[in-house]
């Protein structure tokens, strides 16, 4: 049985940050700077009450809004900001959005590539007969984990979230994944406190990194070179995987959206891999990195602005936190 | 390469028109030394030099003769 992608919504918090803002709080950083290299101009935060639930569930009353939400018969939950420990958000979600009980439900925890393996479990489940409509949230909040005086990554991130509802379909559109792994690079893209091997320390050190950033053990660290560098090893890699997998071509491709990490990176891949600027989506202007909501945001905003239509293929590349990558081909 | 391209293609990435960059310029003491502009030196080192700088690379670097030698010199024309 194959599958296909019916809906995409998404859900951004109202609150604003703006490079202004920023400019004003870190001496020497330019509004204008950040918005040409990072291509961020604001990003939504959300509130101190706020979190990837409450963006999970907002984006899926969204997506399920005309649509008959008794055929839902699977909830997949993506976030690494969950809402407790146990009970998976999924099922609190299950209650809360008037679901069927007789479905699945759970959480998974992945970052960047999030969005891709929930294509790939949502596919799997259908073509087994698991299930036949899928609800897929991708929800992130990492400026929970960010601290204040992290100029870089309060400038690079942003919160928001995705519902996207994949179905049993005739046609196929999705096509085979390459998935991959390295987990040698976790401690490049980690909050090392607050969970169990080493609890939240209220008494954490500052740390700065030398470049105007401030953070502590508490709080989300990324080392910005070396991510790249894993993006610099992998991506390619993952493109050409996925075209050969489905025996395609990057010619026979009709538009490529890659996970919008930051413009600077993307656009350094898109020239490496020599991938058309026509048919290369880069576009986080007003939303920053999302983390695992950014591709289905770039779907929506693509469809809404006419960028891809119907029966285009679409190449989809996701890769980062772990490391963990994968990529694929859908048509809408 | 040759030096001098290096030297302009620095430049470029800290935005210093009118500012002198040299070889004994280091690289950290200048303000538009920053996590974006880290990033640009990783990309400009792998696209012209086929080098890959690691953070670890990038923490040693002071000068710009010290990434010439991290580099390696004899990729200079």
């Amino acid at each position: 049985m194959n599958s296909k992608i019916k809906k995409i919504e998404y859900y951004l918090p109202e609150n604003i940050l703006t490079n202004i803002q920023l400019e004003k709080e870190f001496a020497g950083w330019s509004a204008k700077k950040i918005e040409t290299k990072t291509g961020i101009k604001e990003r939504h935060i959300v509130k101190d009450n706020e979190t990837a639930f409450d963006l999970g569930f907002e984006a899926a009353k969204k997506g399920l809004a005309n649509y008959d939400k008794e055929k839902i018969d699977f909830v997949l939950f993506c976030t690494q900001s969950t809402e407790y420990y146990l009970p998976s958000s999924a099922c609190i979600l299950q209650d809360k959005l008037g679901l069927r009980t007789d479905i699945g439900a759970f959480d998974y925890n992945l970052g960047c590539s999030g969005f891709i393996y929930g294509l790939a479990m949502a596919k799997s489940f259908i073509q087994s007969g698991i299930a036949n409509n899928i609800l897929l949230i991708t929800s992130e909040t990492y400026t929970k984990h960010i601290h204040a005086k992290d100029k870089s990554n309060r400038t690079i991130f942003g919160d928001g979230a995705a519902a996207t509802i994949i179905e049993e379909s005739e046609q196929n559109g999705i096509f085979d994944f390459s998935l991959g792994t390295n987990g040698s690079g976790y401690k490049n893209l980690i909050v090392p406190n607050g969970g169990l091997r080493k609890r939240y320390d209220y008494n954490a050190q500052e740390i700065d990194d030398g470049s105007g950033s401030i953070r502590t053990a508490n709080n989300l660290y990324m080392n910005g070179p070396e991510i790249f560098n894993f993006t610099i090893d992998v991506v390619p890699k993952v493109v050409s995987n996925v075209l050969e997998k489905n025996n395609t071509t990057l010619d026979e491709i009709d538009y490529v959206i890659f996970h919008q990490a930051n413009k600077y990176i993307i656009e350094y891949l898109r020239k490496k891999i020599k991938i058309a600027k026509d048919k290369f989506y880069i576009n986080m202007l007003h939303t920053g990195n999302t983390v695992s909501a950014t591709i289905p945001i770039a779907l929506r905003d693509c469809l809404d602005d006419k960028i891809i239509k119907e029966d285009d293929k679409i190449l989809i590349v996701g890769f980062g936190v772990g490391y963990s990558w994968g990529g694929t081909i859908i048509e809408i | 390469m040759t030096i001098d391209g290096l030297i302009e293609e620095l430049k470029e990435i800290f935005e210093l028109e009118d500012v002198e960059l040299t070889e004994a310029t280091n690289l950290k003491d200048l303000e538009e030394y920053d996590s974006l502009s880290v990033l640009s030196i990783i990309a400009m080192i792998d696209e012209n030099f086929g080098k890959r700088l690691s953070s670890k690379d990038l923490q040693s670097i002071t000068t710009v003769k010290s990434l010439m030698e991290l580099i390696g010199m004899d990729s200079f024309e």
